[in-house]
């Protein structure tokens, strides 16, 4: 899981690659002379058209649904509607997230600290490297009716089931992250004789900082995930319980419209997690690092 | 004393640790001791439910993870290779990477029911999106002299497909595949949480519902194991075939 | 010199094989334009081997990526046997500078050479033959099960040669071949060229910043400077088929024409 978090930031591949590939599509002449406006309304088109046209299709092909289980796009989007101004998607969702966030910032913690100390400490990295990869491939989902069923549908349980599943790749990453510190830092660190808790937080921290966001960037998605499940599972709150209420009650635009809100906050999420990473690690990325 | 000895002492000293805790009372009373669950995991070996619903499972995560790789490698490579359609699908692609979707089971199972075509369905449409991302990541990559090379002897669109673009992406591929392979059993046993689909999610629940704790233990631990077997087993799969990635960018 | 169809016999005797004409190539566009070619004419004859020299930066590589069909020019035309050129041709077949990549590391050295002939539809045992054969032209004997990373970078460039040379083109074109190898091994792969080329009797175009190698190795050689990039000078070497890293670099003729490119060089 980590390796894609770790390949996923936007490097500039080999300096040839781009330049050349760009070189040979402009000389086919298609651009010439156009001006900066045009080019920029061409690329929003060329990227938005295909998320027009699908929403078109599917708007028009469900006009007339005859099929209950299917809704037309236009009554999903109005109960969507109706359902946000009157605030009951509102307090299921500030409930979910309130969760997500909580469960999100224990894993955070915790893996983070695990990570450090472990990925200081060879020895017992090295034993107990077994015991986390078994943990951390029992399958998230799997927990969720364990530990509802033994602490209830309340709020700390399901946090606690997001903090588990999250846990794993901040772990790892962290770890990976220590490593790969550049020796001569810790010679540095070494040789001034920098005290240990100064050198965690100066020196090994920031420098397994890309590592570590990368770790939780693969986490987002998972405590999603896990969220949605611990919901629709048991709960009496949240945007889960609010799709499987839906559902349970045949009401078949909202559970679409919930089902579909999901997803936007699971995009919004992401895009917003890239303006926090871009923030967080602005050195990293000015410096040129690889 | 040998790294083995300390690692069995680890998860000893794990398992002592867990009966103690147990024994202190600070875990809900139904919470099974180790004795109970080593006892219930030998019986797992012994039931024939318990491999049904293993096999179950297994195959549906199987399944969908086929479906997912090899349309998702198609797709990307075709996607990545031709600039035009990278650009106008990079918004539905990151849309549909960040969207949960055990979110849409309700959705799901008002369509298809409660089936193991379902299941199949959701999972497949889960690991498509990691193998799909990366092998977009992988055909985009392709070396600039790679190409040129493959445009001066002018090489036919398929053999560039099969013998160029594809392995040139592979490591990136196969990294997908390994990151759906855990998605695929992790949502597989979601669905048969969730929808009560045949499988090993569903004896954990009915298992927690039966109050038969250590049966549910056993079977998480089952499920913790095939994932961490497959991974292993991908990863050696991975070290062999991409021999050649590791060599060249030495 | 090459066999040549009887009615095509009249006009190989006049027309050169490879003929450029009024090339300009420049990249990016409007304000941002930056020529890199200006007006460049030249001709080579079936046969010959013709260096093209100039300073790094000049444009060389842009020259051979156009007479390669790979970029197209702003203005003018390549020809190829009196055919102008629209892209990536038959008779043409390049070994870039950076013999490592356009090699495929997932290919063995044998697949790497028989792959072109794969791509035309010629059958497995006939280009795994002809690929053999190659392998074998070029030094490489019995080691096509190989892959390229465990060969030195000498041994990768003979690949890269052999693949070229079992794709039967006409026409070799060659971005700076020697420029990342060793001396001792770039001395072994110029002897090597001019051998093939004698043998095999194929046209060569060598692109290269070192004078000394253009001299060395050609019938012709053509001097590019000025910016953008025009040809400033042509030199027929006049040195015969026979070549030695001593002997011909100890001519006086060699000295004679290696003072006036740099001469031309400078005042450019
Ligand atoms: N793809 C490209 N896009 C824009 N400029 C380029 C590109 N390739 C080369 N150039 C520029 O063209 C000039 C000539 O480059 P090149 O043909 O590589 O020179 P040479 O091979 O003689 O060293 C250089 O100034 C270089 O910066
Ligand atoms: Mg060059």
């Amino acid at each position: 899981m980590t390796e894609t978090a770790l390949r996923t930031p936007p490097k500039p591949g080999p300096g040839t690659v781009s330049t050349k590939n760009a070189s040979v599509r402009q000389a086919g002449g298609t651009f010439r002379e156009r001006s900066r406006f045009a080019k920029a309304l061409l690329n929003v088109l060329q990227r938005t058209w295909l998320i027009a046209l699908v929403f078109a299709i599917w708007w028009t092909a469900s006009a007339n649904s005859t099929n209950i289980f299917i809704p037309s796009l236009e009554d999903i989007l109005l109960s969507l509607r109706r359902d946000l101004s009157n605030g009951v998607i509102g307090s299921g969702a500030s409930y979910s997230l309130t969760n997500l966030g909580a469960g999100l910032l224990l894993a955070v913690v915790v893996g983070i600290a695990g990570g450090l100390v472990l990925g200081e400490t060879r020895r017992l990295r090295e034993i107990v490297d077994p015991v986390i990869h078994f943990f951390r491939s029992v399958p998230q989902a799997a927990l969720v009716p364990l530990i509802i069923g033994a602490f209830g549908i309340g709020q700390g349980p399901k946090i606690y089931t997001i903090a588990f599943a999250c846990m794993w790749p901040v772990l790892l990453n962290t770890i990976d992250g220590v490593l790969g510190v550049e020796p001569t830092i810790r010679k540095f660190s070494k040789v001034y004789r920098i005290p240990a808790g100064l050198h965690f937080r100066r020196v090994v921290l920031p420098a397994a900082l890309p590592q570590i966001v990368a770790g939780i960037r693969v986490a987002l998605p998972i405590g999603i995930t896990v969220m949605v499940v611990s919901e629709l599972f048991a709960a009496n709150k949240g945007l889960g319980f609010y799709i499987l209420n839906s559902s349970a009650t045949f009401q078949v635009p909202e559970t679409w419209a919930g089902a579909l809100l999901v997803g936007v906050i699971g995009y919004i999420l992401s895009l917003l997690f890239i303006v926090f990473e871009r923030r967080i690690l602005s050195w990293y990325f000015k410096s040129g690092a690889k | 004393m040998g790294l083995t000895s300390q690692r069995l002492l680890a998860v000893a000293a794990l398992l002592a640790v867990w009966q103690l805790v147990i024994w202190s009372g600070s875990l809900p009373s139904m919470t099974p001791g180790v004795p109970a669950i080593v006892t219930a995991i030998a019986n797992a070996f012994t039931s024939a439910l318990f491999w049904t619903s293993l096999a179950q499972t297994m195959t549906a995560a199987v399944t969908g993870w086929v479906i997912a790789v090899t349309a998702g490698t198609v797709l990307g490579l075709v996607i990545g290779s031709v600039p035009m359609l990278d650009r106008s699908t990079s918004i539905l692609i990151d849309f549909g990477r960040s969207f949960p979707v055990l979110a849409l089971m309700p959705v799901v199972i008002m369509l298809l029911g409660a089936t193991a075509q379902m299941e199949i369905f959701v999972v497949s449409l889960s690991c498509l999106w990691p193998v799909l991302v990366q092998t977009i990541y992988g055909a985009r990559r392709m070396d600039a002299s790679v190409v040129d090379t493959a445009r001066t002897f002018q090489i036919p669109r398929l053999l560039w497909f099969r013998r160029i673009l594809l392995p040139s992406a592979t490591p990136f591929i196969s990294t997908g595949i390994r990151i759906s392979a855990s998605i695929a059993i992790l949502v597989s046993v979601g669905v048969e949480v969730l929808s009560q689909t045949p499988g090993i999610g569903r004896q954990i629940t009915l298992a927690q519902q039966a109050q038969r704790w250590d049966q549910a233990f056993a079977y998480l631990f089952f499920a913790g194991l095939v994932g961490w077997g497959i991974a292993g087993l991908l990863n050696l799969a991975e070290g062999k075939i991409l021999k050649w990635n590791r060599q060249a960018n030495d | 010199m090459a066999v040549q169809a009887a009615p095509e016999q009249e006009q190989v005797a006049t027309a050169p094989l490879l003929q450029v004409q009024g090339l300009t190539m420049s990249y990016g566009f409007g304000d941002a334009e930056n020529k890199i070619l200006n007006n460049l004419n030249l001709e080579v004859n079936d046969g010959e081997f013709v260096s093209i020299v100039g300073p790094s930066g000049v444009g060389k590589t842009t020259l051979l990526r156009v007479l390669s069909g790979l970029i197209r020019p702003k203005s003018g035309t390549v020809s190829v046997g009196g055919e102008a050129i629209s892209g990536p041709h038959r008779d043409l077949a390049v070994v870039f500078q950076d013999y490592s990549r356009s090699l495929m590391p997932w290919m063995t050295t044998l697949e790497n050479v028989a792959f072109p002939l794969q791509g035309r539809g010629v059958g497995k045992k006939e280009r795994n033959e002809a690929a053999a054969k190659n392998l074998a032209a070029v030094g490489l004997g019995g080691q096509g099960h190989k892959y390229p990373w465990e060969m030195s970078g000498g041994m990768q460039q003979r690949v890269a040669i052999a693949r070229a040379l079992a794709y039967n083109a006409k026409v070799l074109l060659m971005d700076e071949p020697f420029a990342s190898v060793d001396a001792q091994t770039r001395f072994d792969l110029e002897d090597l060229v001019i051998d093939l080329q004698s043998n095999l009797g194929v046209t060569i175009i060598l692109v290269t910043h070192d004078i000394d190698e253009a001299l060395y190795l050609a019938d012709k050689v053509i001097v590019l400077a000025e910016k953008p990039a025009t040809v400033v000078d042509v030199i027929e070497t006049g040195f015969g088929d026979h070549r030695d890293q001593v002997e011909t670099k100890a001519d006086p003729r060699f000295a004679e024409a290696r003072a006036r490119i740099l001469h031309r060089l400078r005042s450019h």
